[in-house]
């Protein structure tokens, strides 16, 4: 314990980790705050004038004007909503809202948006998955609203996963068990998530600088030489070095996150956060939760990314000789999920992602990801819902690459 | 107590660093002599169970310092040549976290660290960096640490360099209290650091050990070898090239005292003179004062 607490105290004594620390959380609140300022909205005064809203004001103004859509979403209110949209379309004759004289869609259409998301991907065409517009979509069909989604999932899987029974017959069951009807509380948009995969993103990279030297400058400073001569210069060093990163590393997470959750929450609207996933995602999103349940999944997910990063670092930094050689493998190892996304294609890509230690977290292939996405990890007859691989994987590297960082530590030599 | 160095080799590809090192220390002050790149922190790296020998192995007490482990680091203090530490770290954090790791009670080290200052004289300096502090302190700051759990085993490489002459002198007198009942080892190219502290030498060159014994029974090698006499002062360059001269001295009449080293006298005047630890060593390794190698075999 002594040793861990001055192991803890060498490393915050370096600017270089307070300066991180403090910009993880100066960007954790910056971009909770960012989505804020994307949002826009317009309307017609009494006088004829268009008042244009941005930011807070915007959102207080749609949570007011969507106030009566808020709550449980039954297939009679999306049936209602479908039928006043199709009535003001007729009426003015046109077959797109975007159609619409100016004024009219914040009028008449924006008060029931909420209601109208995913009837369209419900209805989807089951052969070439071709989205109807609501215009064509029958009224009628929507008194059975729940029952035509657990129907649309399964000609999405049959699309998506055509070659494994295994997957399409798990994703009906997921979608299955998440509970109907939606809830839905306007105000929050998908941004915010995706900014809080951003702030995950940054404070991932933020903990890896922190990690990378940790081994590794003891050696090439020669530091190392006299410490591993110690009586607790091996194990209990390298697992107090360890412990201390992944101390550090965890609870900026926690409170980076806690933050970000906090703001966001607070300038959208605690009650936000009881919306359905399927009524900001994909209306046949497999997962059963809420917004709130979402982030705080989400933020777990991203916590146990970073330690699993810090950990593989840290076994990078056991490993290296120098400083500059764990940072830059580490680093390659931060931004390789965003490049095999980008750049190797099929189940491969799928796999690396789910298992690499950076991917819970990763831009354009974090668990935020993956849980509105339909991919499955196919082996044998088993199929394995990406966010539960990656997860998995995760709860894996942490203890398997901090027992590999000590190993390594306690068995390097000087060359 | 004895620590063996039993037929202890090192290759570095096709380099032996380390030649078969046969040797065996107790208790005392020893001083490992050779020029650079002769081997010496090969070997005390190996020694301080850092580095892996190619073959042979280090045993202490009769068992072989790997099987010892923390035992072994227990009673062991190390200055690596190049003292390497955590740019963060004051003089103070610095002894507190090396004290914590090598076992020494929390109460204790800080008494410990504190009388160890005052013996390096570093109390004044000891909140600041040690990255802000001044070579020949730092080095003070390593010895500080070696000697913090007061190890059986000492080995110090090259613990004298960037010290000043002052700073020389306590350090002898320091090691010189701390030795007794005790192996320390210092590898030195500066031979008067050693020749007066030291109980016995190791010579090694070419990664091969090439002597061992007291000062009185090494500089007996180099007994009828070291010569002394006065020459004109225009006779020097000639002298220069033809002996391994040792020390010069320009003398009141314009004439010049020259101290060497030969097999036989090199002119009529000559007289013998006592030999000394550096004039062995400057026997042995001539490159050291600028001739080629053509003693030792």
């Amino acid at each position: 314990m002594r040793i861990f607490r001055l192991e803890l105290k060498r490393v915050l004594k370096s600017r270089l980790t307070w300066i991180l620390l403090v910009l993880a959380l100066l960007f954790s609140a910056l971009l909770a705050y960012l989505p804020t300022t994307y949002c826009y909205s317009n309307y017609i005064d009494e006088a004829g004038n268009k008042i244009n809203l941005t930011g807070l004001a915007s959102i207080a103004y749609e949570k007011e004007r969507q106030a009566d859509a808020s709550g449980i979403v039954t297939p009679e209110q999306v049936r209602e909503a479908v039928e006043i949209y199709q009535a003001c379309l007729t009426s003015y004759g046109v077959a797109e809202s975007y159609d619409l004289p100016e004024g009219v869609y914040e009028k008449e259409i924006l008060p029931i948006a909420p209601l109208l998301h995913g009837v369209k991907e419900a209805f989807a065409d089951p052969d070439t998955g071709m989205a109807p517009t609501i215009m064509e979509i029958d009224p009628k069909q929507i008194d059975d609203y729940y029952s035509v989604c657990e129907t649309r999932i399964a000609s999405l899987m049959a699309m998506e996963q055509p070659n494994s029974p295994a997957a399409q017959r798990k994703a009906v069951e997921m979608y299955q068990g998440v509970e109907k009807p939606f809830e839905v509380y306007p105000g929050m948009s998908s941004t915010i998530t995706d900014y809080q995969n951003i702030m995950g993103f940054l404070v991932l990279l933020f903990c890896v600088v922190i990690a990378a030297p940790v081994f590794s400058a003891g050696y090439q400073s020669g530091a190392d030489d006299i410490l591993r001569c110690t009586r607790y210069g091996r194990v209990k060093l390298g697992i107090a070095k360890l412990l201390a990163a992944l101390f550090i590393s965890g609870l900026s997470f926690i409170i980076c996150a806690s933050v970000f959750i906090l703001v966001v929450d607070s300038l959208f609207g605690w009650e936000c956060t009881k919306t359905s996933i399927q009524m900001l995602y994909s209306i046949v999103t497999l997962a059963d939760m809420n917004i709130g349940e979402l982030q705080c999944l989400f933020a777990v997910a991203g916590l146990l990314s970073v330690l699993a990063s810090v950990s593989f670092t840290l076994f990078l930094s056991a490993k290296c000789k120098s400083t500059v050689a764990s940072l830059a493998s580490a680093l390659v190892f931060c931004i390789a999920p965003l490049v095999i996304t980008m750049t190797v294609p099929g189940a491969l890509s799928t796999w690396l992602c789910s298992i690499l230690p950076a991917s819970g977290t990763s831009i354009q292939a974090s668990v935020l990801y993956a849980i509105t996405d339909f991919q499955f990890l196919n082996l044998g007859g088993l199929a394995i819902w990406t966010p539960y691989a990656m997860i998995g994987a995760c709860v894996i590297e942490i203890p398997l690459f901090a027992f590999l960082a000590v190993r390594s530590y306690c068995k390097h030599t000087v060359k | 107590m004895e620590l063996l160095i039993d037929h202890v080799s090192k290759r570095f590809k096709d380099k032996k660093a380390v030649n078969d090192i046969n040797l065996e220390l107790t208790p005392g002050v020893w001083g490992l002599l050779g020029a650079n790149g002769a081997g010496k922190t090969t070997l005390m790296r190996m020694i301080a169970g850092i580095m892996q020998p190619t073959s042979g192995q280090v045993v202490y007490d009769g068992i072989p310092i790997q099987t010892l482990g923390e035992q072994y680091r227990d009673i062991f203090g190390y200055l690596p040549q190049e003292f390497g530490f955590f740019q963060e770290f004051t003089v103070k954090d610095y002894l507190a976290y090396v004290a914590a790791l090598k076992g020494l009670p929390q109460r204790q080290s800080w008494r410990k660290i504190h009388e160890l200052l005052e013996r390096v004289s570093l109390l004044d300096v000891c909140n600041k960096k040690i990255s802000t502090l001044s070579g020949g302190m730092r080095r003070r700051v390593g010895i500080a640490q070696a000697l913090l759990n007061d190890p059986e085993v000492l080995i110090l490489d090259e613990p004298t360099g960037g010290l000043d002459p002052g700073e020389r002198v306590r350090f002898r007198n320091l090691l010189s209290e701390f030795a007794h009942d005790r192996i320390v080892l210092i590898s030195t190219h500066i031979v008067p650091d050693v020749e007066y502290i030291a109980t016995c030498h190791a010579i090694i060159k070419g990664g091969k050990l090439l002597a061992t014994g007291t000062t009185e029974e090494l500089v007996k090698l180099v007994e009828g070898r070291v010569w002394s006499c006065t020459i004109s002062a225009d006779a020097v360059p000639e002298y220069e090239s033809r002996l391994q001269i040792i020390s010069l001295r320009n003398e009141h009449d314009g004439s010049v005292f020259i101290r060497y080293l030969a097999e036989k006298p090199c002119n009529a005047h000559s007289v013998a003179a006592a030999p000394r630890l550096e004039d062995l060593y400057l026997w042995l390794f001539p490159e050291s004062s600028g001739e080629s190698d053509r003693r030792y075999h």
